[in-house]
Formats: structure tokens, sequence, C-alpha cells
């Protein structure tokens, strides 16, 4: 099982709730299907996740994120990065700071 | 008590329902503390004087440059170099006499930052970098003070309402990201109108709408997305209010 480590959004359905961890099945073993996965089920529980762009087909320009401490693009294929079992997944937020 | 150029002045929001003669009594007898007279802090300090709020402290140390007009829509040409708290104070006064603009031309520092917001019932963040922005963050946890979070970069922005004691405070959020990506015009004008909305409605007591989440505005794509985020129970800021 991998971790993801979001720890600024809540996930809203009672089981992340009671359980204090999401569970779910992802179509695929890459970075993108986590994504997607997440951004789905996100979107069941009528939260607009979407750190996929739809038009770039990348990571928005709102996210970051990381495996195992490295950024997704450093890392063989970047999104499309085959995950493994223990992977470690932190999905951040780009705070916007310019006023 | 309305007189009657008041009346007059802000007949179109005293018409509707839920604000009337109480709410625009309650915006004079208000005190916001605008933090950054940038972009974001113009915009929301046109509209929170043109509304009516009783008196407003416009709080910046830097000086018109003319690489600010593109978004800075308070200071014109003929403020280039002057400092921008001044020429916001001369132009706002222009707009509503009937209000108090009080400008305090400083640098906002962990020693001054509780002074500064003293008095104001919410502080909306006008800011253009994230040392200032945590420590402002921590004076209005400090001081229990509602602190209306907004930040933008190219065509994105956000905005949250901190509430303290009731919502996530910044530092909870371990907020990151770089600043200095450029910034359209247009865009911290729609986010510091949403900030001043925000804190229109606190000032005359209706819940505020982002409190607890943060709404995300993506210009690229023309879409809002909002989020509930979550407190940090360990938040070295704002712990302290839930324990002790």
């Amino acid at each position: 099982m991998l971790s993801i480590v979001m720890p600024w959004l809540y996930a809203p359905w009672p089981e992340a709730r009671e359980k204090g961890i999401i569970e779910m099945e992802i179509d695929g073993d890459t970075l993108r299907a986590l994504l997607a996965g997440l951004s789905a089920r996100y979107k069941a529980a009528n939260v607009d996740f979407q750190p996929i762009n739809p038009t770039t087909n990348d990571l928005d320009f709102d996210y970051d994120v990381l495996v195992n401490d490295k950024n997704y693009v450093v890392l063989a294929g970047s999104l499309d990065a085959k995950l493994k079992d223990d992977d470690n997944v932190k999905v951040k937020i780009l705070w916007r700071w310019d006023g | 008590m309305l007189d009657k150029s008041e009346l007059t002045r802000y007949n179109r929001q005293l018409v509707i329902p839920d604000f009337g003669e109480e709410g625009q009594r309650k915006l004079k007898d208000s005190r916001v503390v605008i933090v950054g007279m940038g972009g974001l802090g113009c915009a929301s300090a046109t509209y929170l004087t043109a509304a009516g709020v009783g008196h407003i402290t416009v709080v910046d140390f830097d000086t018109v440059e003319l690489s600010d007009l593109n978004r800075q829509i308070l200071y014109w040409e003929e403020d280039v170099g002057e400092k921008k708290v001044i020429a916001a104070q001369r132009k706002l006064s222009k707009l509503n006499p009937l209000i108090q603009i009080t400008p305090v031309s400083t640098k906002i520092t962990e020693e001054n930052a509780l002074s500064l917001i003293d008095k104001a019932q919410v502080v909306v963040d006008g800011l253009d970098n994230s040392a200032t922005r945590l420590i402002v963050n921590s004076a209005c946890v400090k001081q229990k003070m509602a602190y209306i979070y907004g930040g933008v970069s190219r065509l994105r922005g956000m905005i949250t309402t901190i509430i303290p004691g009731k919502t996530p405070c910044l530092a909870c959020l371990s907020p990151e990201g770089v600043g200095g990506l450029g910034v359209l015009g247009v865009t911290p004008a729609i986010i510091a109108n949403l900030q001043a909305l925000e804190a229109i409605k606190l000032l005359i007591g209706h819940s505020p709408s982002l409190a607890g989440k943060l709404l995300l505005f993506n210009g690229d794509d023309m879409k809002f997305q909002l989020l509930e985020i979550k407190r940090n129970e360990s938040c070295p800021v704002c712990s302290p209010l839930y324990t002790g």
C-alpha cells in the first residue's frame, strides 16, 4: 500500500473522516493514474480537486508532487512514472504570494 | 444614524435585503486594516472605501513605481515616486470623503505587527511575500482577529478567511510556493474584490463564505475551485487557542 500525504485538504467523505485515511483503488500503476483516481474520488464528493490540468494534461500550476521526497519532474516518465507499493506521494498546493 | 448624503450615496446597497441601514451603520462604525497597498490592496481599499467602511488604515512602506501601474489602480503616472499610502489616501478620500483613511508608511515586522492591527475588526491581506503574511497571520491569531488572506501570481489567485480559534490559520497549512512569477493586472483585482466582499460580510455580522475554505481562481481556464482546508492540530501558531 502506498501512502498519500496531503495534509492541507479534507477528504470529506465519511469513511475517510472516520478512519483518517483515504482508501481507494486506482486504474493503473502510475502517478498520473493515482492523481486521476484522487480527482475522481473528490469529484464524487463534490469537491473540484483537479491536480492534472485537462488542457495541458500535465500537473496544474497550482500543485506540486513529490514521490519519496523527489519532485515528479525528475522521475523517469514524470507523471507517468510507475509507483511501487511502499512509495510516499506528497501532493502540495502552491500558495500565491504576489500582490 | 445615517444622514441624507449617506442615504443617497449608499442607496443601492441599502435596498439589499439583510443589509439595509443597519448594515450600513455597522460598516460606518467599522475599522479595517489593509496590509500592503499593491495590486490587491489598491482594489480592496477602493471597494471598502466606496462601500462606506468608516475607518480604513492602509499600511505599506513602498513608493509608487512605473511598473506598478499595470495593477495598482490607485496610482497614476503623476504619483510615481510618491509614498503609496499617501497617494492612496488622497485618491480614496476623494472617492469617499465621509470616511477616515489613515496612512501608515512602515515595513511590517514582528515588533510592530500587533500595534498596526490594534483595534481593527478585520485585516485584509494586500501583501506580496510569504514572510510578512506569516507575521500578520501570527499577530491576528494573537489578537483573535479575522484575517482575509489573498494572493496572486500570473492569472491565478487564492483566498481564504482565517477566523482564529475556528478555522485553520495560514501557518496550519505549511504554505509553500514562490513569489515573483508575474501578475496580470486583473488577477489581483478579482481576488481583492472577493476579499472585500468577505470583509463586508464579517463587518455587518454575516457569516463569511470562505472560513475554512480555500478558493482557487484559475484565470487561464476561467475556473474557480473551492477546497475545504484542514487545521493542523499541532500548529505552532494557533494550536494554543484550542488547548488553552
